[in-house]
């Protein structure tokens, strides 16, 4: 039909259209938060509570100081910055979560059936999603200097670890998304989605550093994004050399943006 | 697109699930200025017809064409004209009435100003202005009904599709339900509306289809179907075996 295709946006608006679909998806469920706040406390208060818990049992311990990644540095600056990429790989759940609650509901329906760009409900989700981090960062670099952890690079330091946490966290929910949509049961997602957030965040350098855990431990620690994401925000706060662990922590960015983002979309579509 | 094209134009259309055959060959068209009724009993293939129509899923085989535009090949042009509301509420329970006929009109291509201004407009028609600023959560199911027909008509689409919309609805709901629902028709809306109760399609359809075990087993004006007494007839056939 010629009048159809002729009708057909160009594609630049269709892109601009994409952007502002997942602004308003974004929108919504960041009101949603405000309308019902206690759905804010698992992702701002838990937190907080594990830092003060961890640093308080832990931050007393020491670590020889010639321990690979510790030089100069008190065990609870070693620690905190494990503790805030623990953190977000913990938040990052919720993501799956909640665009599972959204694909189950009718609402899936409602938003497919209007010409909305497909991607918009991840993108949305991906956009409030990373307010969420933001904030959650920035609360615990807050509570976490009065426990120890000293920025010596200052505001922009804090400003490189939040942005740093904020990309790590939304990575990780990129995957929570994919594999919420993979278990497709809103039930099984809840008690599963926690399982590798745990393992990648224990199976790390969060804590000790690589050469201190189990054996079997090391070869994956040595590759996790959590041990990375927490050597640059080390680096970051200490103002140490930063390029090859960003390197490797852009790789595994970049990689987990793109693979189970591309999955996560693909799933989203074609739940017929 | 002329008068006498048809809002919809469902043939040859097969849709299987596995082993499970929901649409086995339906052929149907809708009138448009007409309010057409599916007439069927639970499991006769309603939802899944309703959803391939909408462009939520794709028929296995033949082809539907929704306002000159074929689902599978054009579905953006289709989504952009119709409304829809499905079997259950497309709404966020998280939301007030009111941020979710915005939300959902802006996602429809309304500008805020003009979402703004629908919303109030049909909060006011079917009677929420009360409560709409109240989370969803807290609706009665006939308000949320018809907060969930609000939604489908923010940005006046020329063709409604209704999934069972009286369900579960006590009977002043649907009642006034379909008060609103006929003052859409008087304004020219085409309706394509899924229904298990044979009374509501007697006495509201123009057209009507009965559709079991994912078939037309019967069409005509509910007066047609039952001067041959095949309305009744074969309704209550398909529901005698159908309800067990
Ligand atoms: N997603 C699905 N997976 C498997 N079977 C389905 C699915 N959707 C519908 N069916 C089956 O297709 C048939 C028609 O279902 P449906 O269209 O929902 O009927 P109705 O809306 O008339 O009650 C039923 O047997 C139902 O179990
Ligand atoms: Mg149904």
């Amino acid at each position: 039909m010629t009048i159809a295709i002729a009708t057909e946006a160009p594609t630049a608006a269709i892109r601009l259209r994409a952007v502002r679909d997942s602004g308003l998806i974004a929108g919504r469920n960041l009101r949603v938060l405000r309308k019902n706040p206690g759905r804010m406390l698992y992702p701002l208060v838990q937190p907080l509570i594990l830092l003060v818990m961890q640093v308080s049992v832990f931050g007393n311990l020491a670590l020889a100081g010639h321990a690979s990644g510790t030089v100069g540095m008190s065990y609870r600056e070693f620690l905190i910055p494990g503790i805030i990429i623990q953190n977000a790989a913990l938040t990052a759940p919720t993501t799956g979560l909640a665009l599972l609650r959204d694909a189950g509901s009718g609402l899936a329906d409602r938003f497919r059936s209007l010409p909305v760009s497909r991607a918009a409900v991840l993108a949305g989700r991906l956009g409030s999603d990373a307010v969420v981090f933001t904030v959650q960062a920035m609360l615990l670099l807050l509570v976490a200097a009065p426990l120890g952890f000293r920025v010596h690079t200052g505001l922009p330091g804090m400003l490189a670890i939040t942005g740093v946490t904020v990309v790590f966290g939304l990575s990780v929910a990129v995957l929570s998304a994919w594999l919420a949509l993979l278990i497709n049961d809103a039930e099984t997602a809840e008690r599963t989605l926690y399982f590798p957030a745990i393992a990648i965040a224990f199976i790390s350098s969060a804590f000790v550093p690589v050469g201190y855990l189990a054996g079997w431990m090391q070869p994956i620690a040595r590759v996790n994004p959590v041990t990375g994401a927490a050597a640059v925000i080390r680096s970051m706060a200490t103002g140490g050399g930063l390029a090859v662990p960003l390197l490797e922590l852009a790789c595994w960015g970049v990689f987990l943006f793109l693979v189970p983002g591309f999955l996560a979309a693909r799933r989203w579509q074609s739940q017929n | 697109m002329n008068d006498l094209t048809p809002a919809i134009e469902v043939s040859g259309v097969r849709k299987a699930f596995g082993q499970v055959t929901a649409l086995d060959g339906v052929d149907l068209s809708v009138a448009p200025g007409s309010l057409t009724a599916l007439l069927g009993p639970n499991g006769a293939g309603k939802t899944t017809l309703v959803r391939i129509i909408a462009t939520l899923s794709r028929a296995d085989e033949g082809r539907v064409r929704v306002l000159g535009f074929d689902v599978a090949a054009q579905p953006k042009q289709v989504r952009a004209r119709i409304g829809l509301t499905g079997q259950f509420a497309g709404l966020d329970d998280g939301l007030s009435g009111r941020d979710n006929l915005i939300l959902i009109g802006r996602l429809a291509g309304l500008r805020r100003r003009q979402a703004v201004e629908r919303a109030g407009e049909l909060a006011a028609t079917f009677g929420l202005t009360d409560a709409t600023n109240r989370l969803v959560r807290t609706y009665s199911g006939g308000m949320r009904r018809r907060l969930d027909l609000a939604a489908s008509l923010m940005a006046r689409p020329a063709l409604l599709v209704l999934d069972e919309p009286t369900t579960g609805l006590d009977p002043a709901s649907r009642q006034q339900l379909w008060t609103e629902l006929g003052a859409l028709r008087a304004a020219g809306t085409t309706m394509l509306l899924t229904t298990q109760y044979l009374e509501e399609a007697d006495r509201f359809a123009d057209f009507v289809y009965v559709l079991n075990h994912g078939t037309v087993v019967a069409s005509g004006t509910a007066a047609q179907l039952k001067g041959t007494g095949s309305l009744d007839e074969a309704f209550l056939a398909l529901t005698r075996e159908g309800a067990i």
